[in-house]
């Protein structure tokens, strides 16, 4: 069957059809890794024409993300990601297209960096027909010249009529493991680390075949000779990949960069499998504009749809011309906590277990800066130097707005003992401050007198006396 | 578009939440130039960052801030307002509200403290009174002290009624740690007791409150008599 199916059609130089299971995923960290706050996010995918004139590759999908804290062995904080996407436009148009990925993620605090580690399985269903409008220009790949065979493909209409690809499910799975170290360096967060993942996916076509000699030919009521065929295959791609990226504030806007680059890849296919695309380096950009207290703007773009954020498995367009640039945009928001609020500013409704994170910091006192030689440096003969320290042991970030620093984010200082530590200088009275951990809700400072809330947000009142 | 429509475009913004009152007094003229400013006023003004608000809005908050400097009241404590409302991305409506509800409260506690009171204890003030205290409390504290600053007294009173101590009872907590010696160490030492044992309920602080108090004024000099307490005492504040 297999030697007869090649035998039909004529060369090949592009494969339209059969571009399948490249979702285009935003960069995972945009939405996870950032902060183990529950978070709900929402983006509209759109993949930018990459210059090969394939209509198929540029596709519009609905991104769904969440995270969930699961709590903490020791050290040891685990959260939950899910994402998924759902094709909102495709050249297939039946069936259900989706993909979904869940990750257990574990950090820890080793000293001044931070490990993580995360262990991921994703599954991918694309079921549909191609549509007639597909077939203009799809041709039949010839044997590739190192030995190893094209794939079946589509061709119709005033070409010849030898094949049509009918139907085409595909069922993908992805398994990843990845480990990293984060540092914070001049208020930057600097991230690198190695992913390993395997992903395998199995390819059904239904093949209509216009060639008497093929045996399977079954005559149709209107007595009509219809020939069809089934083809699976399976096809798999280990990859070891690197990652890199800096992330840092501007404000309260958050803003993330990261590569991702292939070590090794190793590719294996059945005989007639469409060609795995190797995967390329990814560059991104992700932004996060808070834009009220619980809702935040997100964009992203990256270079290439393949990230490390989730693609199954890409077909191979061309042997020669492959594009190395395939630019993908997203544009949504991030529900990171629920509007409304207890009295003391814990959050209620379905998301009130992140009252666990507003525990993390466990009490905050002011101390007094000795006046030493260069005092002048730092203090004027109306203000005075003082500390902020804050008990956050369990945190991995503490930042801090408030009079003080003209209501602008601030991140601490971690200090060894697990304290965290914000030199100030204030005047004698009473200075409105704010704290957060993890980037979670603001809170006021605990054990520290309470201020009013008149913006929804409780703060608290550093009270510095000569 | 002339000076005076922007004036009368900020006072319709300034306004527009908050129906003006006859006894509001702290309100954008309208048609006019900006009031004088004092030297210190002008430096309060330096910290405003126009720049994190739309034009419209900065222009009706800084007519905002040069009335209040004109009523001889702080200007930073609104300052500071309007960049907690920018930094929260709240809309520009309750930004201008919250400052100028802030600034009719420091001229309500400036009425109740005195004139000679000092910006801090205005702004400790206008805390107390946007918590829930009147003009009646303010009196009290400032009466007790009249020549101690009042900041920490105030402070520690808007905490306890915060955190659910009834008012009376944190007057008269408040009253009587005021006349022992190094009274705000004692009154920080009461706010943190009682912001430890609110974690449990309003009544756990109220109690911890009374137990505080008995133990300060007993282990004072110059308390008057001894009394004895069959709870647990709870420990004073360090020295």
């Amino acid at each position: 069957m297999s030697c007869a199916l090649l035998a039909v059609g004529s060369p090949a130089e592009r494969l339209l059809a059969q571009v399948r299971g490249d979702a285009p995923m935003v960069p995972a960290a945009t939405i996870g890794p950032v902060t183990d706050a529950p978070t709900f996010s929402v983006l509209g995918l759109a993949s930018l024409p990459d210059g090969s004139g394939n209509a198929l590759s540029q596709r519009n999908d609905v991104w769904l993300g969440a995270t969930q804290s699961v709590g903490r062995l020791g050290p040891v904080r685990f959260a939950a990601l899910a994402s998924g996407n759902v094709r909102v436009e495709d050249g297939f148009s039946n069936g259900p297209n989706a993909q979904g990925l869940l990750s257990l993620r574990a950090r820890a605090r080793v000293g001044e960096n931070r490990l993580w580690s995360a262990v991921s399985y994703g599954r991918s269903a694309f079921n549909g027909n191609p549509s007639a409008g597909l077939y203009n220009e799809a041709l039949m790949p010839s044997p590739r010249a190192d030995g190893d065979v094209g794939m079946m493909t589509a061709r119709s209409g005033a070409m010849a009529n030898d094949t049509t690809v009918t139907r085409r499910v595909d069922a993908g799975q992805l398994a990843r493991l990845e480990a990293g170290v984060v540092t914070t360096y001049a208020g930057m967060e600097f991230a690198v680390g190695m992913s390993f993942e395997r992903a395998t996916r199995v390819t059904t076509q239904t093949m209509t075949l216009d060639v008497p000699r093929v045996s399977m030919s079954v005559p149709s009521s209107a007595g009509e000779v219809i020939n069809t065929a089934s083809l699976r295959t399976m096809q798999r791609r280990d990859v070891a990949t690197g990652i890199a990226s800096v992330g840092f504030n501007t404000g309260q806007t958050q803003w993330l960069m990261s590569v991702t680059a292939p070590v090794a890849s190793w590719v294996n296919n059945d005989a007639l499998a469409p060609r795995a695309q190797s995967v390329p380096t990814v560059a991104s950009l992700a932004v996060v504009q808070p834009i009220t207290g619980w809702l935040s703007l997100v964009g992203a773009a990256a270079t290439n749809p393949a990230t490390l954020g989730g693609a199954m498995l890409r077909d191979e367009l061309r042997d020669r011309h492959r594009s190395r640039l395939s630019p993908v945009v997203a544009l949504g928001v991030r529900l990171s906590r629920l509007p409304w609020r207890d009295n003391d500013g814990t959050p209620t409704g379905i998301l009130a277990f992140e009252t666990r994170t507003l525990g993390v910091v466990d009490s905050a006192s002011l101390e007094r800066v000795d006046h030493g030689p260069d005092d002048n440096a730092m203090a004027t003969r109306d203000t005075l130097r003082v500390v902020l320290l804050v008990d956050a042991p369990r945190a991995e970030s503490v930042e801090l707005m408030g009079d003080a620093t003209q209501w602008t984010v601030t991140r601490m200082q971690r200090l060894t003992s697990g304290r965290w530590r914000a030199e100030l200088k204030l005047p004698p009275g009473a200075h409105r401050v704010a704290l957060r951990a993890d980037g979670g809700a603001w809170i006021a400072p605990p054990g520290l007198p309470i201020g009013n809330d008149e913006f929804g947000s409780p703060v608290g009142l550093l009270i510095v006396r000569r | 578009m002339t000076l005076s429509t922007v004036w009368v475009l900020a006072a319709q913004l300034a306004s527009a939440t908050t129906p003006a009152g006859p006894t509001d007094t702290i309100l954008v003229s309208q048609a006019r130039a900006p009031a004088s400013q004092t030297a210190v006023a002008q430096r309060e003004l330096q910290a405003f960052d126009a720049s994190r608000f739309d034009s419209l809005t900065a222009t009706a908050l800084r007519a905002l801030f040069d009335d209040a400097a004109a009523a001889g009241l702080p200007v930073r404590p609104l300052v500071n307002r309007a960049l907690e409302g920018a930094a929260r991305r709240t809309t520009s409506e309750r930004i201008l509200r919250v400052v100028r509800e802030h600034a009719l409260a420091l001229r309500d506690a400036k009425q109740a403290l005195g004139e000679r009171s000092t910006d801090d204890e205005l702004e400790a003030g206008a805390i107390a009174l946007r918590a829930g205290l009147d003009r009646r409390a303010l009196e009290l504290v400032r009466g007790s002290r009249t020549k101690a600053p009042v900041v920490v007294p105030l402070v520690v009173l808007t905490d306890l009624v915060r955190r659910g101590v009834p008012a009376a009872t944190a007057q008269e907590a408040v009253a009587a740690l005021g006349r022992a010696p190094r009274a705000d160490d004692a009154l920080l030492g009461l706010q943190a007791t009682v912001a430890k044992n609110a974690q449990r309920g309003p009544g756990m602080a109220v109690d911890a409150l009374h137990r505080y108090v008995k133990t300060v004024v007993v282990t004072s000099p110059d308390a008057a008599t001894s009394t004895s307490s069959d709870r647990k005492p709870v420990r004073p504040p360090a020295p």
